[in-house]
């Protein structure tokens, strides 16, 4: 409850830092995705299920994608706030609700070097696929399972800074970046892998919303991710590498430094544990092909009573991409597992993969329309026992998105 | 012996003249037009001053540099009108001039006066992938190729001349310059460069996509 109050301040603080002078115009941004779904998902992980999809196949006909409104306030000259709101369904805590709100500090570079603040709640750099607005990918509809997982699951509620060697502005063909940061508020991060493994969706979990429906008897199938239980603060630092403006290599090493003994009962959730490194390239040529490799490892552990439970997790995925002019088509392959040590039949163990292709058509400034066909295969032992289903599930899904999006600047 | 690494230099006769005239050609190494190379021509003897100083212009349109590269004599000033209706906060860092400029909307901004010679690379502060180049030069003649690979200096006074190419894809491993002459013929120095140019900027790409 305190602590609740204290991710509230910190946001609040961040909103209202730097100085009031209207230098720079605002900007804001309104957008309505709509979705036309046919799918045979299993019962969804939003709904108690374990199934992977976003739309089950109880949720197909029209349904909201997403409603997001971005406002993006210069402060005076180096700074700005920076604040993502958005309705994913009718099942949240809130109607709208935050998924980014953050202040930056951005000067002006010196000596050939750019550096940057961030304090609020935003992601870590590390998704070079989800690189458009909204934290959405540009190339499917729905993201890889690492950049699903990123966005339902970690947040950085904190400080971030960055500093970045600009070579391509003194005659060399690279950039360099550097970031660390120090947060708190994420120390459910895990959970979800425990609960039902890897999942594709865009929707990302809002900052005081939560995974699952309110009318859940069960308490593991709703989770809120965004808590200080521990009050131990975690960090991550990451690096990213670019070859002119067409190759991006990056880095990152996560550790919520949780204390897995900790729980917080008004949430019913212990602090998980969880350490993870992702590594990510991107290509991109003259000829409009992009292509994007990831890969994501780490471990998670709750320790009920000084019991340690531990779920290692992995997923690989690379996506080829070609855009000509309005148009692109994308084709994406995603590998998944999630071991939980002690029983392989349990829930949280899993061992999966996915085939994504897309196509997508950008109207004007305000239209984008998009097609996808996504099918999931995955072996989750754990839904014999609770649900009484066979362990293999092959999920597919076809989804048509419409968007609208309005800009504007006062 | 670095020039003739780079470049093969023909000189030919043609019909004479009134005055010199030089015509640089650079072509790529596949042979293609280098479109866009900064020309300079220093004169080594007799000694000549620098061209008169100009007012020029760097806009800033649909979120990018218009000219791509701009060349000014030394002492020019160059204005910023930014012709978008969002702000830019242009900046070098680089040692012929460092300087910090917002361009918000609906103000104007003084120009910027460029007075030591050198390659000038512009960025924003908010638009990361903006980028254009000024070059300042101190010599009396100076252009960019056509979409030939041609630059025409026309009325030279006769004499010798330090002849520099510049381009910002260039990839050659030393600076390209030879020492040409101008007299009353009609003089063509070809060039070619010995190394592919790096890869231009991606065009196409949507501007709110991280870069």
């Amino acid at each position: 409850m305190g602590l609740l109050t204290h991710k509230r301040a910190l946001l609040l603080c961040a909103l209202v830092a730097g100085t009031p002078a209207l230098a720079r115009a605002a900007e804001w941004e309104l957008a309505l995705d709509l979705r036309a779904v046919s799918s045979d998902g299993r019962e969804s992980f939003l709904d108690n299920g374990q199934g992977k999809l976003r739309f089950d196949e109880d949720h197909e006909g029209i349904q909201l994608g997403r409603l997001r409104a971005s406002w993006n306030q210069p402060l005076g000259e180096v700074f700005s706030a920076h604040v993502e709101a958005s309705t994913w369904d009718t099942d949240d805590k809130n109607p709208i609700d935050l998924t980014e709100a953050y202040v930056e500090y951005q000067p002006y570079p010196r000596a050939g070097t750019k550096t940057r603040v961030r304090l609020g709640a935003f992601y870590p750099p590390m998704s070079l696929e989800n690189r458009a607005s909204g934290w959405e990918t540009p190339y499917t509809i729905t993201p890889s399972a690492i950049s699903s997982w990123i966005g339902e699951e970690i947040r950085t509620v904190g400080i971030e800074g960055q500093i970045e060697w600009l070579g391509t502005r003194s005659g060399h063909d690279f950039d360099l970046q550097l970031s660390a940061a120090v947060f708190g508020w994420n120390d459910p991060a895990g959970t979800m892998l425990g609960a039902h493994g890897f999942t594709f969706h865009d929707r990302q979990t809002t900052l005081f919303g939560r995974v699952g429906a309110p009318q859940s008897f069960a308490d593991f199938a709703k989770k809120e991710l965004f808590h200080e239980i521990d009050n131990r603060p975690g960090f991550y630092v990451g690096a990213q590498a670019r070859y002119l403006d067409r190759a991006a290599l990056s880095f990152l090493h996560y550790d919520n430094r949780a204390d897995p003994t900790v729980e917080l009962h008004s949430i019913r959730d212990f602090a998980w544990f969880t350490k993870f490194d992702a590594a990510a390239l991107r290509v991109e040529s003259g000829s409009g092909w992009t292509a994007i490799i990831q890969a994501l490892d780490g471990v998670t552990y709750i320790a009920p009573g000084g019991f340690w439970l531990d779920w290692r997790f992995d997923s690989q995925s690379a996506m080829l991409a070609r855009r000509a002019g309005a148009h692109m088509v994308a084709a994406r392959y995603d590998r998944f597992a999630v071991r939980f040590q002690r029983d392989p039949a349990a829930a949280g163990s899993e061992d999966g993969h996915a085939w994504a292709f897309a196509y997508s058509y950008d109207r004007g400034e305000h239209w984008r329309f998009a097609l996808e066909w996504l099918r999931v295969t995955s072996d989750v032992p754990a839904r014999v026992a609770l649900l009484g289903e066979p362990a293999l599930a092959i999920e597919s899904k076809l989804e048509f998105s419409a968007r609208y999006l309005l800009t504007g600047r006062y | 012996m670095h020039a003739a690494a780079c470049a093969s230099l023909i000189s030919s006769s043609a019909a004479a003249v009134g005055a010199g005239s030089l015509t640089a050609s650079v072509r790529q190494r596949d042979d293609k037009p280098l479109v866009g190379a900064v020309i300079t021509l220093e004169p080594q003897s007799p000694a000549l001053p620098a061209a008169p100083p100009m007012t020029a212009i760097m806009d800033q349109v649909n979120l990018a540099f218009v000219p791509d590269v701009l060349v000014i004599p030394v002492h020019s000033s160059v204005q910023f009108p930014n012709s978008d209706a969002i702000s830019h906060q242009v900046y070098s860092f680089s040692s012929a001039r460092k300087f910090q400029l917002p361009l918000y909307r609906g103000k104007a901004y003084p120009p910027v006066v460029f007075d030591h010679p050198g390659v000038v690379t512009l960025g924003c502060n908010i638009h990361d992938n903006m980028l254009a180049y000024i070059v300042v030069t101190a010599a009396p003649f100076f252009g960019r190729t056509d979409a030939r690979g041609e630059w025409l200096a026309p009325s030279l006074p006769s004499g010798q001349y330090r002849l520099r190419v510049w381009h910002p894809l260039l990839n050659e491993p030393q600076e390209i310059e030879r020492v040409v002459h101008a007299g009353a013929e009609r003089e063509i120095v070809e060039l070619r460069l010995t190394h592919a140019l790096r890869p231009a900027a991606l065009s196409g790409r949507p501007h709110s996509w991280d870069y």
